[in-house]
């Protein structure tokens, strides 16, 4: 009997240490000595081998610092991935998140207004991410979007060299088109993917409203109020003209919307299309198949046949990705060492390296004077010298893009009409809270 | 030993043997459970440190939720027919591979095969083939049907689906079937070919009353996991084009992570679970009066 009772307790207490032990928490063991181990939240999956490849460099000028990088796996988002590792207890310290997400994050996140890098970051390029006038979020890219043209197809169609200031109204567009078209390519490829639909084509008519900011603050509110009569409004028509006049000269134009991602840059780079709706992050794709020996450009959306609108000469960019700093789960140490990475990157020669030459990021800070040399990102700089932008609309609701994108993808397939476009659009916003 | 005396006793017995079980049990189903219930009454948006209760008020919205309904019809459509489909070409191919095919083996496991593929990889292969192998060999042999995508157009593109649900789940309900039909005694088989049934007879007479058990096992299971859909529905379709393969397992996620209502995605989620467990439920307690003893 002494034994049964013996053998009971002992396979009880071990029960109680295997469980306890599957519970516990492993991070209590760099309790000392001067190494922090942080992890970074990559939600640029096109950067994560760069970021792989920084980390070791930051490392080298920052031995006790080890900086491990955690991809969101494609097709979740970066919310997601982010909200499910603050459930489990678990968040990174560095946390890269869109700019409309930080608003939910800002009570779990550290108040960067004091950083050094304030001084240097680029005008309004923090405003969306201060609350109370603190801010909580690191800007870390500029990207921009419009029509990426293949100057080589470019070149032939009009005869000569291609002038990209020549497209600034929704006729020239279609001109250009047509001289495309005569020169035996097809003029243009739509991707027809609802993120690129509804989270950046459709918002141009929302921020294209009027070069004022508040303006366009003032529009999206009066749209969730129900108040805006779309039908009637003239960015929003202009911009569905320019998207008809689109449609008829793609080249999936016979099964609109079996196209792929992949295809966008694989036919731009061959020169089968001479210009691709999309954005600077897609230069790594379009160079593994250039064949314009780097000679590609953005050119504006137009949105009436006036030169002179809001619009026809400007391209839409803003920060699109930014980085926060945990600071629930992690140690005073580890915010530290996260702060160090952020000013790494943009004080350093190596950081600099890193986000301009291996990542192709359009820094968002003035003392970085590095130049592009991927003709993208270039193009989107020499705009925002010259004040030719436009902000992006980044601040839309969580669901805005899966939405609109999905009305958007009807009306390109030719199922739905402008005017049931315009009432989803009109109906998705009044459910908006 | 086991003859001790005392309720704590005889209770600290069995937590013996059954503590760890309950406790996993407990720990990953039932308090998970209880605890989304709760959370249906809450405003919770899914990383807020506060939320409050309000109510029914969720449960409301789930009932205004238009959008809900329509995938939820959807899924029902999905459901039938990828079930009658999934059964009937699983029972065939079982029947097919009990007659003493040279090779039945080998073709068995060939058909299982596909059920060990995880239906997201599945779906990604499927994607593959309807919008780059199909459209290569229609636009070859100029065949219409084939020349454009499926997954571009909404009707197709559902179709598409059941194809790849019976296509994964056919062979897994055939091994069910090849069991049930080893089970018919083959001396009542015999008798009855004695006295000159016919096959059609020996079919409707002998075989599907005593496969009874086996169909409702099949029905069970190839219903819970269509309703469940939703790996391959990503994977596969995204809900697209424009959300119109969007089924509502899929609806409530998005409800849930994408619009961030967790609260009515939960409600959702649990008004979901209602109705599946109601229709499975039903399901086996009517056909479990079909059954039969040889």
């Amino acid at each position: 009997m002494k034994t049964w009772k013996w053998m009971q307790a002992l396979a009880l207490s071990l029960i109680v240490v295997m469980v306890v032990t599957a519970c516990g928490n492993k991070s209590e063991e760099s309790g000392e000595g001067a190494a922090v181990k942080i992890s970074l939240l990559n939600s640029k999956g096109e950067i994560q081998a760069q970021l792989e490849n920084a980390a070791k460099a930051f490392k080298e000028d920052y031995p006790n610092i080890t900086l491990e990088i955690i991809p969101v796996p494609a097709g979740q988002s970066p919310f997601e991935k982010a909200s499910a590792l603050y459930a489990s207890g678990n968040p990174a310290t560095i946390t890269m998140l869109d700019t409309g997400d930080v608003e939910k994050f800002k009570d779990r996140v550290l108040d960067l207004s004091g950083e050094k890098w304030m001084a240097d970051a680029v005008d309004r390029s923090t405003a969306l991410t201060t609350f109370d006038s603190k801010n909580y979020a690191f800007p870390l890219a500029i990207e921009g979007y419009g029509f990426i043209y293949n100057k080589a197809v470019l070149d032939q169609a009009v005869g000569g060299s291609f002038d990209p200031a020549t497209v600034n109204t929704t006729s020239a567009l279609e001109d250009l088109f047509k001289k495309i078209e005569a020169s035996g390519k097809a003029p243009l490829i739509i991707s027809p993917m609802d993120w690129s639909l509804g989270a950046h084509y459709l918002p141009l008519a929302y921020a294209g409203q009027s070069s004022d900011t508040a303006a366009v603050a003032k529009f999206v509110d009066d749209l969730k109020a129900g108040t805006v009569d779309l039908a009637g409004n003239a960015v929003f028509n202009g911009l569905i003209d320019t998207f008809d006049v689109m449609a008829k000269y793609n080249i999936d134009k016979a099964s609109p919307l079996s196209g792929t991602y992949e295809r966008g840059p694989e036919v731009l780079g061959k020169g089968e299309v001479g210009i691709w709706f999309q954005g600077n992050w897609a230069w790594p794709q379009i160079s593994s198949f250039d064949t314009a020996s780097g000679q590609y450009g953005f050119l504006p959306v137009p949105v009436s046949n006036n030169p002179a609108d809001f619009g026809n000469t400007q391209i839409s960019s803003a920060v699109s990705k930014r980085l926060v700093l945990d600071k629930e789960k992690n140690t005073a140490e580890q915010q530290a060492a996260g702060k160090t990475f952020l000013e790494w990157m943009v004080y350093s020669e190596k950081g600099q390296d890193f986000l301009v030459n291996q990542a192709n990021i359009i820094p968002a800070f003035k003392n970085i004077t590095l130049e592009a040399k991927d003709p993208l990102a270039k193009s989107i700089s020499e705009h925002i010298a010259e004040g030719k932008t436009e902000d992006s609309m980044s601040t839309l609701p969580a669901d805005h893009w899966a939405k609109i994108g999905a009305s958007m993808q009807k009306y390109l397939a030719g199922a739905a009409d402008r005017a049931t476009l315009t009432k989803e659009i009109e109906a998705y916003w009044k459910t908006v809270k | 030993m086991i003859t001790e005396k005392g309720l704590w006793n005889r209770l600290r017995l069995r937590l013996l043997f059954t503590g760890p079980t309950l406790f996993a049990f407990l720990a990953v189903m039932i308090i998970p459970f209880l605890y989304g219930i709760y959370l249906t009454f809450t405003n919770w948006d899914g990383i807020s440190t506060s939320s409050s209760l309000v109510g029914f008020e969720n449960y409301v919205s789930v009932f205004k939720d238009t959008v809900f309904w329509q995938s939820f019809l959807l899924t029902l459509k999905y459901v039938f027919i990828s079930v009658a489909l999934i059964n009937i070409v699983a029972f065939l191919l079982a029947y097919v591979l009990t007659s003493g095919l040279k090779g039945q083996s080998i073709f068995r496991a060939g058909f299982f095969i596909p059920n060990l593929v995880g239906g997201i990889v599945l779906g990604f292969v499927w994607q593959f083939i309807f919008s780059n192998v199909f459209v290569y060999v229609g636009k070859e042999l100029s065949i219409p049907l084939f020349s454009d995508s499926w997954l571009a157009d909404p009707d197709k593109a559902f179709w598409s689906m059941i194809i790849v649900t019976v296509w994964q789940y056919a062979g897994y309900m055939m091994v069910i079937y090849v069991a049930g039909l080893m089970n018919v005694p083959k001396d009542i088989l015999e008798a009855a070919s004695i006295d000159g049934a016919s096959l059609w007879t020996k079919m409707r007479k002998m075989i599907l009353p005593l496969m009874v058990p086996s169909f409702i096992v099949c029905i069970f299971l190839s219903l819970q996991r269509c309703f469940m859909v939703y790996d391959l529905n990503l994977s596969l379709t995204k809900g697209g084009p424009f959300k119109s393969t969007e089924m509502v397992s899929m609806h409530v996620y998005e409800k849930a992570f994408l619009s961030r209502d967790y609260g009515v995605g939960q409600a959702e989620a649990f008004v979901l679970f209602l109705l599946v467990a109601t229709i499975t439920i039903a399901q086996v307690y009517f056909s479990k009066k079909l059954e039969v003893e040889a």
